[in-house]
């Protein structure tokens, strides 16, 4: 359970977080929708406990990312804003590099990383060394390092900006089942039909606040429109930053 | 479990080795520094030993054939050929009084024409004002004799020069330069890598990710600082390994030198160099995990390592003598060496006290990496 309470942040004059509420529960994914700008970065990264609040608290399974660090990164897997793979490393040992980091080492650590190279289907790519990968290949290998340690929660910004059909389809297979087992899901995106097809929940977030929050079929309803972006526009008020 | 130092630095050292650029840059340094010196000092050697004929223009040569055939007994002749291009002639005129001067016993003259600051024409120029002074002092004998005074009247004091200098005091101004250099392969040898790790790291976006991690920044930073000075070490062990193998190739003897560097001294230079190493990889972590690419942080570094040059330097030929240089960092290694080097007794109290002393502001900086690390500001460049 990802839990966010009335977190405030503000860097200088602007304020990237103002009041936002929400939780993402288990067995669940929750899609963080908002135009470019309106703190959805700011937002994860807080949760994982890279940038401090002002105030609020955002808390998993109950623990405070700022008060401990450790024990909320050891519950979570992260595909970040920016991923950067290192070149001379193969895909197998970047993975592994992760997999040690979170404590699987050895025989389990090998297995561990073996399994999630068959599940992507990078048995291909994963003696190669990093250089020359293609963009989907390297959203593999990061996809790879977010969840070889079986977290209990995934946190993804924005994890399809880049992709062809058939990476977005692995990608959107992956957070399906990796849902069905009971992970607690939560991912930023500012693309509607990505949001549309894949979340139970969404939380619109305009300005650093929670503009509206429900399924898909509850924001349509809740604006009297037929369609997610028609509904999206009307709680935010703009169509600026949006991709359809 | 593996604790992430450990894991952390596996994975940079992995890296790094992959990395032929940062190999190269390690191996390059600690090879070639060395490899210089030795042809500088051949060179100089074979300049000082140098006992072929000096060649100047003499300028009326006619008028004192017998204080020129007393030069060229000194290896002093006339020059046939031209000048090299970029060399001053060195002239030597005699003024055609020199016959009246000598018979009336008054002071004969002779101009030397040369550039005194030459490097090259050092040597010459010397052995010509010797030959002349020597001229010089056998005519005052005579005329001092043909009067019935005893030349030594003109001896005040009678200096006699006891040369306590061992060879290997000798030695030591030689290989004080030499010095310098390993000293300063540490600081090269890991620069490459301590870029790669923390301004690269930033510079291939992939901070964010390692930074959200479950081990803490200092553990984090930890782990690649030990990976970035054992590529320091490396460098630091080949150059101290290398230069006693290259002075067995110059002929030192030639200059009354000896250098005897047993291995059990070569095993204790690399040991003073450990601390060393990681205090460099330290400051060069401190400084390019706040440049935002591998560019930027090169510029600081290379800055950076005026510090090293200008302390080892400035000591080296300002002759600096104080007892606190032995315990402070850098120069406390730089001290120790020297004294290794020109086999006085071991300072083996102000040793340890350096190295804890360097030991101790390694680690200070690398907690303040690790703050930084912490730091949202830093991290994002806010």
């Amino acid at each position: 359970m990802i839990e966010v309470k009335s977190l405030k942040k503000s860097f200088g004059k602007v304020t990237a977080l103002d009041g936002l509420t929400f939780s993402a529960p288990e067995g669940q994914i929750t899609g963080l929708l908002g135009p470019n700008g309106a703190g959805k970065t700011t937002c994860l990264r807080t949760i994982y406990g890279l940038l401090k609040a002002d105030t609020g608290e955002a808390l998993i399974d109950g623990i405070d990312a700022n008060l401990e660090p450790l024990a909320v990164r050891k519950k979570i897997g992260i595909f970040p804003d920016k991923f950067g793979l290192y070149e001379r490393l193969t895909a197998r040992e970047q993975i592994a590099y992760f997999a040690t980091l979170h404590g699987l080492e050895g025989d389990a650590g090998a297995t561990a990383v073996q399994n999630v190279i068959s599940r992507l289907d990078m048995d291909a790519i994963a003696d190669r060394r990093a250089t020359g990968f293609s963009q989907g290949q390297r959203m593999k290998v990061a996809l790879a390092q977010a969840i070889v340690h079986r977290p209990k929660h995934l946190i993804l910004d924005e994890p399809s900006r880049g992709l062809d059909v058939m990476s977005t389809r692995i990608l959107r297979d992956l957070l399906r089942e990796l849902r069905d087992q009971g992970t607690s899901i939560l991912f930023s995106s500012h693309v509607m039909q990505e949001v549309a097809a894949l979340c139970d929940q969404v939380v619109v977030v305009a300005a650093g606040k929670v503009a509206a929050q429900g399924t898909p079929t509850e924001l349509c309803e809740q604006t009297g429109e037929e369609a997610l972006e028609e509904a999206f526009v009307k709680i935010i008020g703009t169509d600026e930053g949006i991709a359809a | 479990m593996r604790s992430p130092v450990n894991i952390v630095m596996r994975k940079e050292l992995k890296d790094a080795l992959r990395d032929k650029r940062s190999v190269m840059a390690a191996m390059s340094y600690a090879f070639f520094g060395p490899l210089l010196m030795a042809v500088a000092f051949y060179v100089l050697i074979s300049q000082l030993t140098d006992t072929s004929n000096v060649k100047i223009d003499i300028e009326g040569a006619e008028y004192a054939p017998a204080f020129v055939a007393h030069l060229e007994r000194q290896g002093i002749v006339t020059r046939d050929e031209d000048w090299p291009a970029g060399q001053q002639p060195i002239t030597l005129a005699i003024a055609p009084e020199w016959e009246d001067n000598i018979a009336t016993a008054q002071p004969a003259k002779v101009t030397l024409t040369a550039d005194f600051s030459s490097q090259k024409q050092r040597t010459d120029i010397r052995r010509v004002e010797s030959a002349v002074e020597n001229y010089t002092r056998q005519l005052s004998y005579i005329r001092l004799q043909m009067r019935g005074i005893d030349p030594r009247i003109t001896q005040g004091v009678d200096l006699v020069k006891h040369d306590t200098a061992t060879k290997g005091s000798k030695a030591a101004i030689l290989l004080g330069s030499v010095l310098i250099f390993i000293l300063l392969s540490v600081f090269f040898s890991g620069m490459n890598v301590a870029i790669d790790i923390s301004a690269g790291e930033r510079e291939r976006n992939s901070l964010e990710l390692l930074l959200s991690q479950p081990l803490t920044t200092e553990q984090l930073v930890w782990g690649k600082a030990l990976a970035a000075s054992a590529f320091a070490m490396f460098g630091g062990i080949l150059s101290a390994v290398l230069i006693p193998f290259i002075f067995k190739f110059l002929p030192l003897h030639e200059i009354g030198i000896s250098i005897v560097l047993a291995w059990p001294m070569i095993l204790l230079i690399m040991l003073l160099l450990v601390p060393l190493a990681l205090l460099a990889t330290a400051l060069q972590l401190f400084v390019s995990f706040r440049a935002k690419s591998f560019k930027e942080a090169q510029t600081y570094i290379s800055l950076l390592l005026m510090a090293p040059m200008l302390v080892v330097f400035g000591v080296e030929f300002a002759r600096v003598k104080n007892q606190i240089l032995y315990y402070l960092p850098l120069t406390g290694q730089h001290q120790a060496l020297l004294d290794i080097i020109k086999g006085e007794s071991l300072q083996w109290g102000a040793m340890a006290v350096s190295a804890v002393a360097t030991v101790l502001v390694s680690m200070l900086l690398l907690r303040l990496i690790s703050r930084m690390l912490s730091s949202e500001k830093v991290v994002f460049g806010l």
